[in-house]
């Protein structure tokens, strides 16, 4: 067991040095540097020169880079030119608002996906079946920005149900109660569009995954015991289908982090995702640099916990 | 010492599995008996055609030339599907926009296709450490952010053109089939007529690309048909959000960017409905196509 | 100098494991292993499954690789990179007819692959050669178009030897070629092989499990236990004077299909395995490995410890 782990984390580290040079080289292509933000363009151009100087932005890009992961290491990840601000401290809010997104997406997934996969693979081939299965077609072809635009046309400007933009009232008070329902109300409406593009795919494998169990010799045995209807699904396919699900949480964050994206920037969400788009319309760069480099950190931790998971529940993975 | 040989004797047994005669043909019949499926065939035939069609006799310049005299017209019978904020008609636009959002979709699965093919016919065939470490790569790009970084490239790329957006986006997005085609390759390796083709003097190459490939094709067919779907909606996607097509070029997401206003998304559905529903529709068509083929190439599901 | 001439060889398979997936042990498949063929004669490699015939075939067409060991055909190492010309001379035979064609060429695609690797002719005239080898194996030759899944497993088996006597080898390894046909089939297949090898002056490889048909098939037998050699002779010295235990056993196990004989053959089994059970420790050393070969005749050898032939 533990050697799995070791040898995962073997893979897991190169992928995020990998990844800091990937951003790394990406904010050296980008136009501009830490300086074009903090200093007025009345200076002196000289006076500039110094100071890229000082701050060794004339150095050979390795040193640039050690100079660069040692600060990220120590929280300082570059200012930004349109708040004026470090880019830690404009990032901090903006994580928690995606984090409660992403999780209420992930919990509104699989509560969606258990119960129609569940259904869809026991009663497979009936109507309810077809039904759910239509589901899934259509979700698999629906891109989520449509989607999610056309359930904030209906449910947001339409019908007024949901609000249309932010990640809460303003003026509402932090930690009172007030608060916390608008907190939850403007999260459900892009929460529950993302899940519901999201979830087929969860429905689909978890759907073929029981009717191959179904098949399997011991099911057969446990029937052949005398085993009841119901308690053969509890006691012996669902545990077998549903735990691999429960791990790939991890792995979804990949797919999250693109679907936060496109629905922050819809329904004007205040997270990462919208902190990502706004900046690289406004071509504030360290912001971006540093938004791809935690989320590139994000689906690196999310694999390698669903991989340690899998590895948990399912023992033929660690032989790879 | 006696489990080992039986192990190794018994993973050869496992790989000598049978093969099935010529898959296309089996494909095709599945397509043709799934109704659904072969409705979904003929929308995209008629569409394509109609769509390359009347774009020969339609001008892009025409259509993307701003009329400030016709801004947000409704539609009309001039206007059939109404104006955008430049006075631009929204029908053109949509015929204009299908037409580049098919080609760059097409494009872009064919380029991914290309590289996926070779990359994981490669890793696949040869095994053992060069497999290993091309898998790595693979890994590496399947866990980036992928949106965000094609976002950024397209943001920072100096001299922005179709071409340019097609490779950006090829450049992440060949993982899937890599992967793909690399397991099946691992397989075919094994059976006895790969291994026959060395004893005949062939070499890895040639096995490769002559003995290897064609059986792939069924797998080929199928991922890459889904690929275009799923490639036509990313492009749609990122035209949205403005970092695809640029808007002297529409495409399907350049009109659905327009309702990021949101006047336009409340009030003027003509301009990004329509749009909505060609991409859903398009989409839709294309993965009833790709699920038959799947359907065919595995025996158990084959409904005919 | 010998037609071919197997030396001391090894092909052993790692097995990897731990941290860094490094190799901690390996699968003798085949230890230490020497034979000489000769020119126009059937050898017959004998032993169950697992016990490294197929590996030894393999090793000598090039398939699989040479852990230590030499193979010389003709007086020519094959390991040698210079000797690379000598491989076509060496073809094989695969056991499965199924998974040895591919199923997405047609017959014609398939015999030529050879002839196009090593010879240039032209399209007419490698059509032509086809069509003579396709005759020559007894198929028509209007069915190179045809593909392998249009054929039975016996037809396959004859396209399979077709493309190996392509490029008139000298030497052909045939690996249980007849394992997956039906029985019925197998003896056409068999009498098949004998009459080209006559034609075209072939030495056989014959890799078998099958007493009988290399019994049919064979001028001389090695018999083989998990990766090294028991007994190795002339066919009359494995059936009439056998001497290891392993051997004895093996022939005492070809069925008979006379039924006045079946008492009989049931006590001599019976008897076999009693003598097998109680003397398996004199015949095999501590790890169940049979010990090295000793000659007791010019053209008999066995494996025996060295107590047992004082």
């Amino acid at each position: 067991m533990w050697k799995f782990i070791v040898r995962r984390l073997f893979i897991t580290a190169p992928q995020i040095v990998l990844l800091s040079v990937l951003v790394f080289l990406m904010a050296q292509m980008m136009p501009g540097d830490a300086l074009s933000g903090l200093i007025d363009p009345n200076i002196d151009p000289q006076a500039i020169e110094q100071q890229r100087e000082k701050l060794g932005l004339n150095n050979p890009w390795y040193v640039q880079y050690k100079d660069w992961v040692v600060s990220a290491l120590q929280g300082d990840l570059g200012q930004s030119f349109r708040f004026k601000m470090p880019v830690t401290d404009l990032v901090e809010q903006r994580l928690i608002n995606t984090f409660w997104l992403s999780l209420a997406t992930l919990i509104i997934t699989y509560l969606i996906a258990i119960p129609l996969g569940i259904t869809s693979g026991r009663f497979n081939d009936t109507l309810r079946d077809q039904i759910i299965t239509g589901y899934t077609y259509i979700g698999f072809a629906t891109p989520l920005f449509i989607f999610a635009l056309v359930m904030l046309w209906l449910f947001g400007f339409h019908f007024q149900w949901f609000p249309t933009s932010g990640s809460v009232a303003p003026g509402s008070e932090a930690g009172s109660l007030s608060y916390v329902i608008s907190k939850l109300h403007h999260l459900l409406l892009p929460a529950i569009s993302m899940a519901l593009i999201t979830t087929v795919n969860t429905v689909q494998y978890l759907r073929s995954e029981i009717i191959d169990t179904k098949q399997k010799d011991f099911i057969i045995t446990a029937r052949a015991k005398g085993a009841s209807e119901s308690r053969v699904y509890n006691r012996h396919i669902l545990r077998n289908s549903l735990l691999p699900i429960a791990a790939f949480f991890g792995y979804e964050i990949t797919g999250l982090i693109g679907g936060t994206v496109f629905v922050e920037f819809i329904y004007s969400y205040p997270g990462m995702g919208l902190l990502f788009m706004d900046s690289i319309l406004q071509r504030d760069y360290s912001v971006v640099t540093s938004v791809v480099l935690l989320f590139g950190i994000a689906s690196i931790l999310g694999a390698l916990l669903s991989d340690i998971i899998l590895s948990l529940i399912d023992p033929r993975i660690r032989i790879k | 010492m006696d489990s080992k040989h039986a192990y190794v004797e018994e993973t050869q047994e496992q790989m000598r599995s049978v093969k099935s005669p010529s898959g296309i043909s089996i494909m095709w019949r599945e397509l043709v008996r799934d109704k659904v499926a072969l409705f979904s065939l003929i929308f995209l035939i008629l569409i394509t055609t109609f769509v390359y069609g009347i774009s020969l006799f339609l001008s892009q310049e025409e259509i993307v030339t701003v009329d400030l005299f016709a801004i947000h017209e409704p539609p009309s019978s001039e206007y059939w599907l109404g104006t955008d904020y430049g006075g631009r008609d929204i029908f053109g636009q949509l015929i204009i926009g299908t037409r580049n959002s098919l080609s760059i979709g097409i494009l872009v699965t064919l380029m991914t296709g290309l590289i996926g093919i070779i990359y994981g016919l490669v890793s696949g065939y040869y095994g053992g450490t060069i497999d290993n470490m091309l898998m790595r790569i693979v890994d590496f790009f399947m866990i980036l952010p992928f949106l965000m970084v094609i976002i950024v490239f397209v943001a920072i790329v100096p001299k922005y053109t179709i071409l340019s957006f097609s490779l950006i986006m090829t450049a992440f997005l060949w993982m899937g089939i890599a992967r793909l085609i690399r397991s099946k390759a691992l397989q075919e390796r094994e059976l006895d007529y790969a291994q026959a083709s060395r004893t005949l003097g062939s070499s890895h190459l040639k096995i490769m690309f002559t003995q290897v490939l064609p059986n792939l094709s069924s797998l080929i067919i199928v991922t890459m048909t889904l690929n275009l779907a799923a490639n036509i909606g990313l492009e749609s996607g990122l035209s949205f959000l403005g970092f695809g097509f640029p808007e002297s070029t529409p495409s399907l997401g350049t009109l659905l960017g327009y309702a990021r206003n949101p006047q336009t998304l409340e009030f003027r559905w003509w301009v990004w409905v329509p749009a909505a529903v060609l991409i859903f529709i398009l989409m839709l068509s294309v993965r009833n196509v790709g699920e038959a083929l799947k359907r065919a190439t595995d025996a158990r599901q084959r409904r005919g | 100098m010998e037609f071919l001439e197997v030396k001391n060889l090894k092909v052993h398979f790692p097995i990897r494991g731990g941290l860094f997936n490094r190799k901690i042990d390996a699968v003798k498949a085949v230890d230490d292993v020497s034979f000489q063929m000769e020119e126009g004669k059937t050898y017959g490699l004998v032993g169950e499954s697992g016990s490294g015939k197929t590996t030894i075939g393999r090793a000598i067409v090039g398939l699989n690789k040479i852990t230590a060991g030499k193979i010389f055909f003709e007086g020519k190492d094959l390991a040698s990179a210079k000797n690379k010309s000598i491989r076509k001379d060496i073809q094989m035979i695969f056991q499965d007819p199924y998974s040895s064609l591919n199923p997405k060429k047609r017959v014609l695609d398939i015999v030529a692959e050879p002839i196009r690797n090593y010879e240039s002719l032209t399209r007419k005239e490698e059509k032509q050669k086809v069509q003579d080898l396709m005759e020559r194996v007894g198929l028509s030759a209007e069915a190179i178009l045809k593909y392998p899944h249009e054929f039975s497993g016996g037809q396959r088996q004859r396209i399979g030897v077709a493309r190996a006597i392509a490029l008139k080898p000298k030497l052909i390894i045939a690996d249980e070629p007849v394992s997956a046909l039906d029985v019925s089939v197998q003896a056409q297949v068999l009498n098949f092989m004998q009459d080209i090898q006559k034609d075209l002056n072939l030495t056989y490889l014959f890799i078998s499990h099958d007493l009988g048909i290399v019994k049919h098939m064979c001028d001389q037998i090695g018999i083989m236990y998990k990766g090294r050699y028991v007994e190795s002779g002339k066919k009359e010295d494995i059936f009439t004077n056998p001497q290891h235990i392993y051997t004895k056993r093996l022939i005492a196990a070809i069925p008979d299909i006379d039924p006045r004989n079946r008492d009989f053959q049931k006590n001599h089994r019976r008897d076999v395995q009693k003598m097998y059970d109680q003397s398996y420790h004199e015949y095999f050393d501590k790890e169940g490995l049979a010990y090295h070969l000793q000659h007791i005749s010019e053209s008999h050898q066995v494996a025996l410890p060295h107590r047992k032939v004082d």
